[in-house]
């Protein structure tokens, strides 16, 4: 063995045992190992509750116009929807449309995340 | 029997199996750790950064395609962290600065075994030749994995280990003729 491989095998030996440190430690490498699989199992709930948020701020701004949109339809027609719509209010159906769309909001982000 | 990474790999892929990838993270959680906290010099930002390099690894888990280890797949995305935190945060750049300021003024090292030591001698090394070094002695990996890794050419990566290793050497001899 030459003084350069020598050197090599002690370079090795270092590094070795600085991983050593953690493969012996199993304390320290069972709370890693927990640590990563409950961030496995939680989703980031920061980035849940951010696009959440952004979410239903869209659909409450998209409700405001809700309102205008609604009361300014004319359109003749008949049948179920016809008999609904003459009873009920643009601002009724205003907010009908915008709980289905938070109800969205908060029933696919949690899935899609 | 013990199950092979390849084995477990293809359980987390079938069914998202979180026990089979803590076997994994068990088995190479050492690896990782200790890889990035030569990398970076600090075991705080090592472990936030291990834990991330395994999330993704997790979320990633489906483009393993078995070609290369599981360990060279795994270090891959460890020194992928490494490099965006190093880009994200300017002020680790300082703090590596800072570090090396306290090697100089710190008392000779006396071990090379020492795990303190090595990370002083790695402080020295310039960031190419600290993560080629790092990457071929640490985690064995060989040159051209390395070289793929690093996106360097193979004889880059060579000539970044042997004037790495060189620099170590020159380093723990002055340190051993310090001490005697």
């Amino acid at each position: 063995m030459t003084i350069e491989d020598a050197f090599d095998a002690r370079l090795k030996a270092a590094f070795a045992d600085a991983q050593d440190d953690y493969e012996t430690d199993r304390e320290s490498a069972d709370a890693f190992v927990k640590r990563v699989q409950n961030r496995i199992a939680r989703p980031d709930r920061r980035r849940i509750l951010i696009l959440g948020a952004a979410g239903s701020t869209g659909s409450a701004i998209a409700g405001t116009q809700l309102e205008t949109f609604f009361s300014g339809v004319n359109v003749p027609a008949d049948g179920v929807m016809a008999s609904i719509a003459a009873f009920a209010s643009p601002e009724t159906m205003a907010a009908g449309v915008l709980a289905i769309m938070i109800s969205g909001f908060a029933f696919i982000l949690p899935k899609r995340i | 029997m013990k199950a092979s990474d390849e084995e477990l790999v293809a359980l987390v892929v079938a069914a998202r199996d979180t026990v089979a990838f803590g076997e994994l993270v068990r088995r190479h959680q050492g690896l990782v750790r200790s890889l990035l906290a030569r990398m970076c010099g600090n075991r705080a930002l090592a472990e936030d950064l291990a834990q991330e390099a395994f999330i993704r690894a997790f979320r990633k888990i489906g483009s393993f395609t078995g070609a290369g280890s599981f360990k060279a797949w795994l270090c891959r995305i460890a020194y992928n962290e490494f490099l965006m935190s190093a880009r994200k945060r300017k002020a680790t750049e300082k703090a590596m600065d800072r570090f090396k300021q306290d090697v100089d003024d710190v008392e000779a090292p006396r071990d090379m075994g020492s795990v303190v030591d090595l990370d002083r001698a790695l402080a020295t090394l310039k960031e190419d030749e600290r993560a080629a070094v790092v990457l071929c002695y640490a985690s064995g990996l060989s040159h051209s994995e390395a070289a793929e890794m690093l996106n360097m050419p193979l004889g880059t990566v060579k000539s970044h280990v042997n004037r790495g290793r060189e620099k170590l050497k020159a380093w723990f001899d002055k340190s051993e003729a310090l001490v005697s």
